[in-house]
């Protein structure tokens, strides 16, 4: 995010400079040209020519010239990467190995339904044989159904049947009860990876001892 | 079992396309339906199809005459250039006929039956031979592989008994490929298919038991060369001895994953390294017999290995070219960027092969060369997004049902006359002419074009003098 934002203002102020650059010649050399016409060219260019012979640069402008010559190359390379950018976040599908795709599954109708999150259609605590009560010291798991305001998640959004829902309800009341878990937000370990852009599944559990020292 | 006879009337009605269409298949496992994600859409194209694609001929096709209950509308049939439908329901409460356009399916078919490809099984590591020293299992690597319709790899229909025997070459399995399932549905399945079949698997001991017995003591009766004893049945055998049998198993595992494999006919595993196991000191001589069927390491499919998508059994066979002769390699073919690499995120680039999402190749190709623009970045100024020419290598079918091709660089000779077939290159000075690229040509097209350009001179019938 950072990165992307200091490469958006780099490019502005290369935007904004560029005309600077050319200031003496180049605006007014333009204003003729529309004065003229675009027929006289060679008139045109003789204008420029005197312009720019007629008004030697100092040593700061040519050094400034100079900058802005030689990184013209990595100045489209930045420009072509934020287009790039631009284009990747239109494109939230993770295409797996095998996938069949006809030319509909390209287009941003299709690419659309992948950046919404649904609910799961599956009961994962059903799914990996686990007991929410087992697990209340489990940071990373209570804070996936809990909201950052410390709220327990409507089973409509966690996707539990009901018995599971209530184990983990109970869990995470569990949890904050015995002040394991915050109540008001995330737990902070879990800001704490979010900050280093570290996964947060892959926090150790904090079942064996030798793990618990993070 | 005889079919009853029936009046011409229902003859023609059972011969009929409305009768005869399959049932849908279950649809495949996708990242949403087996809980993986929750971003998903419910209207993308499906890693199989999993009804009938039915076609039509262009003058029924005027009349919405698809063979069914009833026509067709005519505006959401007749505009596409190839007729290819999928009808979900011939007759609906509301009667009507449901149907879909199938073009995605029928048309990745027919793009990947254009490549030639057979379809192929993973060889064992070690090779048909057995030998599983290290040399010999990157040898292997590279080879061509088996085609699944080999004799010995596909076989289904067998004997019980001696399905144990054949279980490095089947396919399918009556139990399930432990690695593939989660935690919950595991324990479900001990809960609900194992636990009740106990009885059952201490009578399939007694009957090992009783066969080791009398394998035993026949040996003896030859050392000592007296009459061979009688069969030992396994109610003979008492209950002392199972317990004393269930104990020695407990301590050798391949031989007691043997005997559960063989009872619950399970899709075998690879063995798991002893690092993963994660086991206290003292359990690291674990012995564990490699498993060589080719489906141990990702599952048994859940079609037919070939997924009926290609019949062909080799791709040992040269390609022809009307003026160059026999090719050594296939022609290359045009893989579309589908996603470009993501080199902060360390993701590769995903290409589109026929339709089906291609891992890009590994090792020194260009897809892995540093700062190549034409795989990092999206130039939307590129008509008909950027695509780089591949050669197809193997194809195979993942245990999910999903086409997996392995494509690697395409080699110059093979992409320029591919390129020249399409008219895209010029090879000799026989150009093509305008608004002809892309358009396949015939092999008289392409002799006719060359004895029109005056090209280089070429051997032909006329020069070995055998026709004039």
């Amino acid at each position: 995010m950072s990165s992307r934002q200091w490469l958006s203002s780099a490019m502005r102020q290369c935007k904004s400079q560029q005309p600077r650059a050319f200031s003496t010649a180049v605006p007014v050399a333009a204003g003729l040209r529309s004065i003229f016409g675009p027929k006289n060219n060679e008139f045109h260019g003789l204008l420029k020519e005197g312009f720019e012979r007629g008004n030697p640069l100092s040593e700061a402008e040519q050094r400034q010239i100079m900058d802005q010559q030689a990184p013209r190359a990595s100045i489209q390379d930045l420009r072509g990467r934020e287009v790039t950018e631009a284009y990747v976040r239109q494109m939230p599908r993770r295409w797996r190995t095998g996938e069949v795709y006809a030319p509909k599954d390209l287009s941003p109708v299709e690419m659309k339904k992948f950046r919404q999150g649904k609910r799961p259609n599956k009961d994962v605590v059903d799914m990996f044989g686990f007991n929410p009560l087992d697990n209340y010291r489990n940071f990373s798991l209570i804070s996936e159904f809990m909201t950052s305001m410390g709220r327990i998640k409507h089973s409509s959004e966690t996707g539990l049947r009901p018995v599971n829902q209530r184990k983990m309800a109970k869990a995470i009341r569990r949890a904050i009860g015995m002040g394991l878990h915050p109540s008001v937000h995330k737990h902070p370990e879990i800001l704490r990876r979010g900050r280093h852009g570290l996964p947060t599944s892959a926090i150790p559990t904090p079942t064996e001892a030798r793990q618990n020292v993070l | 079992m005889a079919s009853r006879s029936v009046s011409p009337g229902g003859a023609l009605l059972r011969a009929s396309r409305m009768f005869s269409l399959p049932n849908p298949i279950p649809p495949p496992v996708t990242d949403s339906s087996s809980g993986a994600t929750s971003f998903s859409s419910n209207t993308a194209t499906l890693d199989f199809p999993t009804h009938q694609v039915i076609t039509t001929l262009s003058s029924a096709r005027k009349q919405g005459d698809w063979g069914l209950k009833r026509p067709l509308p005519l505006k959401s049939t007749t505009r596409s250039t190839h007729p290819m439908l999928r009808v979900k329901a011939i007759d609906t409460i509301e009667q009507i006929t449901d149907y879909t356009s199938a073009t995605d399916h029928g048309m990745t078919l027919r793009k990947f039956q254009e490549l030639g490809m057979p379809l192929t099984a993973r060889r064992p590591a070690g090779g048909d031979t057995g030998d599983n020293s290290k040399g010999k299992q990157t040898a292997t690597m590279n080879l061509p592989q088996k085609s699944v319709f080999e004799d010995e790899l596909d076989v289904t229909d067998m004997h019980p008994d001696k399905r144990a025997k054949a279980i490095d070459n089947r396919w399918r399995f009556n139990g399930p490929w432990l690695a593939g399932m989660t935690e919950g549905k595991f324990q479900k399945w001990l809960e609900k298919e194992v636990r009740p079949r106990r009885p059952e698997f201490r009578e399939f001991l007694r009957k090992k038991i009783a066969g080791e017995l009398r394998a035993a003591a026949a040996n003896e009766a030859l050392d000592k060369g007296t009459e061979a004893p009688g069969p030992v049945g396994p109610s003979s055998v008492t209950e002392d001895q199972l317990i004393d049998y269930l104990r020695k198993l407990r301590h050798n595992n391949q031989a007691l994953y043997d005997l559960v494999g063989q009872f619950l006919d399970l899709a075998p595993l690879i063995p798991p390294n002893i690092s993963q196991l994660d086991l206290p000191a003292g359990f690291s001589n674990i012995e564990w017999r490699q498993m060589r069927n080719p489906y141990a390491e990702g599952g048994p499919p859940v079609t037919h290995p070939s997924a009926g998508i290609s019949y062909l059994r080799t791709s040992m066979y040269m390609d022809n070219h009307p003026i160059y002769g026999p090719q050594k390699q296939h022609p290359s073919v045009v893989a579309r960027i589908v996603k470009p690499r993501r080199q902060a995120q360390a993701s590769p680039a995903k290409l589109g092969v026929a339709g089906f999402i291609v891992n890009t190749p590994l090792g020194d190709t260009k897809f892995n060369s540093k700062n190549n623009d034409l795989f990092d970045k999206i130039d939307p100024s590129v008509v008909g997004g950027p695509k780089v020419w591949v050669q197809p290598k193997r194809a195979s079918v993942d245990a999910n049902g999903r086409v997996v091709l392995t494509v690697d660089d395409a080699p110059a000779e093979a992409r320029l006359v591919a390129q020249e077939l399409l008219g895209l290159a010029t090879c000799l000075g026989a150009r093509r002419d305008e608004g002809q690229a892309g358009r396949p040509e015939s092999a008289s097209e392409i002799r006719q074009r060359y004895a029109a350009a005056d090209a280089p001179a070429m051997s032909s019938i006329q020069n070995y003098g055998i026709q004039r």
